[in-house]
């Protein structure tokens, strides 16, 4: 298969932009108190991260990646995301509180996408390829994906940051390598949405024996 | 006929788990299932003793490729897998009647998820390509957190909840570390034609970026250390194994804990090919002993007798990290030798757990006393478990202990070997005195074992694997350890 981006698409440009869709996204999720608004956050993250993968595809002209791609947005922004919002429809009554309020979350978010910028330049250099921009988005996006799962008290909101995290790292290693071979990277999709399946049963359990909106009590460890 | 051996390995049990969930309620799932792992048990030990007299076994397209490591844990996981399924067959019927209501899971299920769970672990042994292994041990992640929450009490659904969140979060991190030796492979074979099988990456590693192999081996210690339970990273563990059904706990802290530290040692062996033994031998080193320290005091403040022998797993996972980051060939050898008698020594505990908890209606150890009394037979098992666990003669954990330590004392880290002998003395404390309240004392008036006479079989069995192991060592066994060091450091 041989793919091409067109000639009046600046490559770089187009990447960049999509990165930077891929990181709003993800501190949008971040940033938002009810639970559909941040697996919304996720679903463009993902989108972000299916169309970074197209363009990678078209740029280097290689199908494998194109597959991955169309993959990644069919799991990963459709399928996903619907199942937690299946489960989010489920609970009632109001948003838990967020462990640390949003403004100062938001300037931790803000602290760690600096940190994450600033080391990933100091290990891998500046931007080799067009992919440049990339690494340092997707180490940015691991940091606040698990700043997410520690500061939120609800279950499903930690399945969010979760997923984030492994956007993060395919994104890593498309910039980092072009992709992994496809049967690994189907092997990895497959994993995520059994893995999102079970923990949405989970969640469900954990309602079922708890009673109230999805928030685990979860007794600290008796050591 | 190397393929007919390692692909049957991963198939048959998952065939097996297919046929349980289709036949559902019916009769005959234990029959399926204790055929199915007799067969693997068959068909590991043939794919060792090929290993050990023919040398490395591939099949699959360069995808599967068995070592003296991939033996050695097939040899484990088979070996393990066995005896729990079989004692699981009373056990788990015995679960519907007696206490707990809220078990209402169809049957067939809880032998389906074993099954798969075995074949995953397969898949992850003999997986020669990270990616592969990667999404093993994620899958064993996903089948043990099911075994896990088994039992929809409230604390069960906590744990499963803490552990598939836990490792999943590791795991990812793990993915990463795949990742970047993925990509430092890229600078050798160029930026289309990197590989994943971590065999091609050892022998390359010396050409590989030393940056990116020491923080590829960072990544994967703290990924699948975390599913290892090694501490700090060990905070699910207690839970999962206490609220698992007992032989699924048994079979999670000893085959999954191998896999998974064997998924770790993969990244060691490309750090010791790349950058030295001394780097990343000292991290396990550290972690190792970090994690005996931890365990030791909990155990001298437990009650309850799973989350005991969840901190001896702790321990135990930690002096095999030890062993084999000091990396001596004499504590090397002890630490593969570690890896195998542990998970009889644990299985055992944990089975005759099983049994004490159905016979005493209780999980604390306050409420089990006098059980030379009650139940001799029993208490002699426990005997040998406990005798298992702080490694004393005659079981094999004495001999790799010993040896551990004294390949701890010969090389260069002498400080940290005294450090894990100070921890061990207070393991030792913790389990005679807990031990030695439950098998003397006064006998409780309701004891009574209600399971039958055949679940002891398979407790003998691995009290006995155990014995032998501590006063003679095979040669066929030592060929397999030796075997399986050369995976480790060439």
């Amino acid at each position: 298969m041989n793919l091409h981006l067109p000639q009046w698409l600046p490559q770089s440009n187009t990447v960049n932009l999509l990165a930077g869709m891929f990181l709003l996204s993800a501190l949008y999720a971040a940033s938002q108190r009810r639970v559909t608004a941040c697996i919304a956050g996720y679903r463009w993250n993902s989108i972000a991260l299916g169309l970074i993968a197209l363009t990678v595809a078209l740029i280097t002209g290689t199908g494998h990646i194109a597959v991955a791609a169309l993959l990644v947005i069919g799991v990963k922004a459709i399928i996903i995301p619907a199942l937690l919002a299946k489960h989010a429809s489920r609970m009632k009554g109001r948003p838990a509180e967020p462990l640390i309020s949003i403004p100062a979350g938001m300037l931790i978010c803000g602290a760690l996408v600096v940190v994450a910028f600033s080391q990933t330049r100091a290990l891998f250099g500046t931007g080799q390829n067009i992919l440049g921009s990339c690494l340092p988005v997707s180490v940015a996006t691991t940091l606040v994906g698990l700043y997410l799962m520690v500061s939120r008290p609800q279950a499903l909101l930690q399945v969010v940051g979760l997923v984030m995290v492994e956007n993060a790292i395919f994104l890593a290693a498309v910039s980092l390598t072009y992709g992994m071979p496809l049967v690994v990277e189907v092997g990895v999709l497959l994993d995520l949405l059994v893995g999102v399946a079970l923990l949405g049963l989970f969640v469900g359990r954990i309602e079922e024996t708890q009673g109230d909106s999805g928030t685990p009590r979860l007794r600290s460890s008796k050591g | 006929m190397p393929v007919l051996l390692l692909l049957p390995l991963v198939l048959i049990p998952l065939l097996a788990a297919g046929i349980c969930l289709a036949l559902g309620p019916r009769a005959g799932t234990s029959r399926v299932t204790i055929a199915a792992l007799t067969l693997t048990l068959v068909v590991a030990v043939m794919v060792a003793a090929q290993v050990v007299n023919l040398g490395d076994q591939q099949a699959g397209g360069g995808w599967l490729h068995a070592d003296g490591l991939s033996a050695l844990l097939v040899c484990i996981i088979a070996g393990i897998a066995l005896p729990c399924a079989a004692y699981g067959v009373d056990y788990m019927r015995h679960v519907k009647t007696l206490d707990h209501a809220d078990a209402r899971w169809l049957p067939g299920r809880y032998e389906a998820l074993t099954l798969g769970l075995v074949a995953c672990m397969m898949l992850s042994a003999i997986a020669d390509n990270l990616g592969l292994l990667w999404i093993a041990v994620e899958g064993s992640t996903l089948t043990s957190a099911l075994l896990v929450g088994y039992y929809r009490r409230p604390e069960a659904v906590e744990a499963g909840w803490k552990y598939l969140i836990l490792c999943s979060v590791g795991i990812s991190l793990a993915l990463f570390a795949t990742v970047l030796v993925f990509y430092s492979g890229a600078a050798v074979f160029g930026e289309q034609g990197s590989t994943l099988r971590w065999t091609t990456l050892r022998d390359v590693a010396s050409q590989l970026d030393p940056r990116f192999v020491k923080l590829a081996f960072l990544f994967a210690l703290i990924g699948y250390g975390t599913k290892a339970g090694l501490a700090p990273m060990h905070s699910w563990l207690p839970d999962a194994y206490s609220q698992a059904p007992a032989p699924a706990a048994a079979l999670l802290s000893t085959a999954l804990l191998a896999t998974s530290l064997a998924a770790l040692l993969r990244f060691h062996a490309i750090a010791v090919a790349g950058v030295g033994p001394e780097w990343s031998g000292a991290l396990l080193t550290g972690f190792g002993v970090l994690s005996i320290v931890v365990a030791a005091p909990l155990m001298l403040v437990q009650d309850e007798y799973k989350r005991l022998l969840a901190y001896s797993s702790l321990e135990h996972t930690g002096l095999v990290a030890l062993a084999v980051g000091l990396g001596t060939p004499l504590a090397l050898f002890a630490g593969l030798l570690h890896l195998l008698v542990q998970s009889l020594v644990k299985a055992l505990a944990f089975l005759v757990g099983g049994s004490l908890q159905r016979a005493s209606g209780s999980r604390r150890m306050g409420h089990f006393s006098g059980l030379i009394e009650a139940d001799p037979r029993l208490a002699t098992l426990l005997v040998f478990a406990g005798l298992g666990l702080v490694g004393l003669p005659p079981m094999g954990t004495f001999a790799s202990e010993w040896m551990t330590l004294a390949g701890g004392f010969a090389s260069r880290r002498a400080g940290a070997t005294i450090v894990a002998l100070v921890a061990l003395t207070l393991v030792f404390t913790a389990i005679t005195h807990r031990f030695s309240r439950i098998i003397l004392g006064k006998a409780r008036e309701r004891f009574a074992d209600p399971l039958p006479a055949r679940t002891r079989v398979p407790l003998v069995a691995l009290a006995g694997a155990a014995i032998v192991l501590g006063v003679w060592l095979p040669t066929p066994v030592r060929a397999l350890i030796e075997h399986a060091m050369l995976s480790i450091r060439r």
